[in-house]
């Protein structure tokens, strides 16, 4: 079980050199790629969201642990695909027309493909449509969306809208999140659910799919 | 059980929560309110005005304030106390005020002029006699529009979301004709003839007081169809002023730059310097310009209210009580109190100095967390830096650092090239570009570093001559202008986070 542990700990310091160099040797020494994963990668993301909601970490430190995160993950997926492990769930996420704000939005991304999930990412200025296609083409479970104007707000309760009238409500669940959101607001549009952090966006990610 | 109370404090944008009955004086201290007379009611220093909510009117307030005053909502916090919730313009914050008094070259002119610097958060008019260039008075008052969000974005929100643009529109109107009104009736000087008023501001508020629809500044690209320079008459706005002036709200430079930048640049002659010149604007707003007599790149990033004091947990206005400046020395924090005696807050320049020396000790490490997981630092007892305030500044100088960066990427430059680097606004006025330059704001070296003062209130007054005035002059800045689009920028994003981390010494 501790066998990679510096995977874990160069995560969690955000040492992306190390953090795929272990991967690679690890996987050429035979290791288990979903046991990577679960045992190392999603458990320092979650330290890392933990140190985020304590103010311990900020935004640039919990960037380079994503991007350690990510590299890694980017070694390990095609074995993954070969392996036919299948993710928890599939996430469409994107910051919403009219705004081109990713920071948070990437950061929320990362910390979902680091908790297991496969996630299909936007961008940002993302067309509504572009989340109804998502949706249909890549069966995706979980839309997630983000801003953080707060003259783009009303574009949530569009999309919303939009998947409603497109008879996919109930195909998907909705999260919500940035700045200006709040839970009140997240409730008023019909979203399913409101992130307030990166981190708690996992966890509510994960109640989602197991309801 | 009483139940709580609500104020929130304008312009500081602070929600306070207090029981039932408590007397405001308790509360309202801390945050910058002074009772002259130990608020037994006898004067009216401690003067605050209800703009949302009620207050009963004390027979010592019927004596000291004038009924027009009275139904303004002016009232001595000292009479008040919690008894619903309530929002409340604290007057003390005039006294921070940044006016200006620069000389500058100008052609004699007919009559008298007026020159507004129409900010986000305050308005600063000045009477200025036009054929002397001497200032005969100055007035300031809160944006009213405040009320509906303290930051851009929220306002326009409001004016689209809630219908309330026409409101935003008369409230602005209303508050310089009133500035004006007041100016004119102090006037004690043999001109009375009033010719020309002058307006800058950003171009959400351009629009605002132009009554153009801000929906186009609500979402990228953030380009407002109509930001040119716009004429009234005093009739056109519901102005009752003699004279028959012409008046005139100044070009914007592009997107959310608007002409109180152009006015920075004529204050400052940018536009005439052969050597690379750079000039950021810290208000509620940052705004960024890189360049000469060739070419001016502007951009402009919600840097928050970090500088201001706004958002932070202690924060206030540079007024009495507040921790103004800070230094390290022998390992230990000195603190410079406005005034003197206990502190009660700090503010933006006080902030920044904490920060830098905070990074010099050692309690604070370059990634912004503070040593030994300790929560805050302390100053001077009672107040203190938070995690939480770090973040904000770690926030605001990261915004204006990154946007800096890539106008001066854009020219192909770095700081190092920069002639002249002009800090403008009142917070650059009172910063310490020692601290400003430790916390990592820029990094040209400080012999460069100039602060520059009031200068959209400045260039304003420059276009009450004619030499400034003609439409040729400003057309000739506004052709070397080109606005650079920072949301969304991908070098912007990357040096953002780049620039939230703090230089290692």
């Amino acid at each position: 079980m501790s066998e990679w542990n510096s995977l874990y700990d160069a995560i969690l310091t955000g040492d992306d050199k190390t953090a795929t160099a272990v991967t690679e040797e690890a996987l050429e020494k035979g290791a288990e790629p979903l046991e990577l994963v679960n045992q190392y990668m999603v458990p320092a993301m979650d330290e890392v969201g933990k140190r985020f909601e304590e103010e311990e970490y900020f935004i640039p430190e919990m960037l380079l642990s994503a991007r350690a995160m990510e590299r890694s993950l980017a070694l390990i997926q095609p074995r993954l695909a070969a392996s036919g492990a299948k993710p928890i769930g599939r996430v469409a996420i994107g910051t919403v027309k009219g705004d081109q704000h990713d920071i948070g939005k990437n950061l929320v991304r990362s910390m979902l493909q680091g908790g297991g999930f496969e996630v299909y990412d936007l961008g940002m200025d993302v067309p509504h449509e572009k989340f109804i296609e998502a949706i249909q083409e890549k069966d995706v479970n979980i839309v997630c969306l983000s801003t953080l104007l707060t003259t783009t707000m009303p574009s949530m309760k569009t999309i919303i809208d939009n998947i409603q009238q497109a008879g996919l409500r109930d195909r998907v669940k909705v999260m919500v999140g940035g700045a200006p959101i709040t839970p009140e607001f997240a409730d008023q549009i019909g979203a399913d659910c409101y992130g307030d952090s990166a981190y708690s966006a996992v966890k509510l990610a994960r109640n989602l799919i197991s309801a | 059980m009483t139940k709580p109370i609500r104020i929130l404090l304008q312009p500081l944008g602070k929600t306070l929560e207090v029981n039932e009955g408590t007397p405001l004086q308790d509360v309202l201290f801390d945050y910058g309110v002074e009772f002259p007379c130990g608020g037994r009611g006898a004067c009216r220093g401690c003067r605050v005005r209800v703009l949302e909510g009620t207050a009963p009117i004390s027979p010592e307030e019927e004596k000291l304030f004038t009924l027009s005053e009275l139904e303004q909502g002016w009232r001595l916090a000292c009479r008040m106390s919690a008894a619903c919730d309530l929002t409340l313009e604290l007057a003390q914050w005039e006294l921070s005020i940044l006016a200006d008094e620069s000389p500058f070259q100008f052609t004699p002119s007919e009559g008298l002029g007026v020159a507004v610097d129409v900010g986000t958060t305050t308005v600063v008019a000045q009477l200025i006699h036009r054929g002397t260039g001497r200032v005969l008075g100055v007035r300031s008052a809160l944006n009213p529009q405040a009320q509906h969000g303290s930051d851009l974005m929220s306002r326009i929100h409001y004016a689209i979301a809630h219908q309330g643009q026409a409101k935003l529109t008369r409230m602005i109107r209303e508050t310089v004709g009133r500035l004006i009104a007041e100016l004119a009736a102090a006037n004690e000087s043999g001109e009375k003839n009033l010719r020309l008023v002058t307006l800058v501001g950003n171009t959400a508020m351009h629009n605002l007081f132009c009554g153009v629809d801000v929906k186009p500044l609500s979402e990228f690209p953030f380009q407002s169809p109509q930001d040119d320079l716009m004429e009234f008459t005093a009739n056109d706005l519901g102005w009752d002023c003699a004279g028959d002036p012409v008046i005139r709200f100044l070009p914007c430079l592009g997107s959310f730059v608007g002409s109180d930048l152009l006015a920075g640049i004529m204050a400052t002659r940018m536009h005439c310097r052969e050597n690379l010149t750079a000039l950021i604007d810290l208000g509620t707003n940052g705004e960024i310009l890189v360049g000469g007599r060739e070419k001016i790149l502007c951009a402009s990033t919600a840097a928050g209210p970090a500088f201001e004091g706004g958002r932070i947990s202690m924060g206030m206005r540079a007024s009495s009580g507040a921790i103004s400046s800070v230094v390290a020395e022998k390992g230990e924090l000195h603190c410079h109190v406005v005034g003197g005696g206990r502190p009660c807050g700090i503010c933006g320049s006080g902030l920044v100095d904490a920060v830098a020396a905070g990074l010099d000790l050692q309690r604070i490490d370059a990634f912004g967390r503070l040593a030994n997981g300790s929560k805050a630092m302390d100053l001077q007892t009672p107040v203190s830096v938070s995690q939480r305030d770090i973040r904000e500044l770690q926030l605001a100088k990261g915004a204006i650092a990154a946007g800096l960066h890539v106008l001066l990427d854009d020219v192909g430059a770095s700081a190092n090239d920069l002639e002249s680097f002009f800090l403008a606004g009142a917070f650059g006025n009172t910063i310490n570009s020692e601290s400003a330059r430790r916390i990592g704001l820029f990094d040209c070296p400080l012999d460069r570093v100039r602060p520059a003062g009031n200068t959209a209130l400045l260039g304003a007054k420059m276009a009450l001559f004619p030499e400034y005035d003609s439409a040729d002059s400003m057309q000739a800045i506004l052709d070397r202008c080109e606005h650079v689009v920072l949301s969304g920028n991908a070098l912007f994003q990357e040096k953002f986070v780049d620039e939230m981390v703090f230089p290692t010494s």
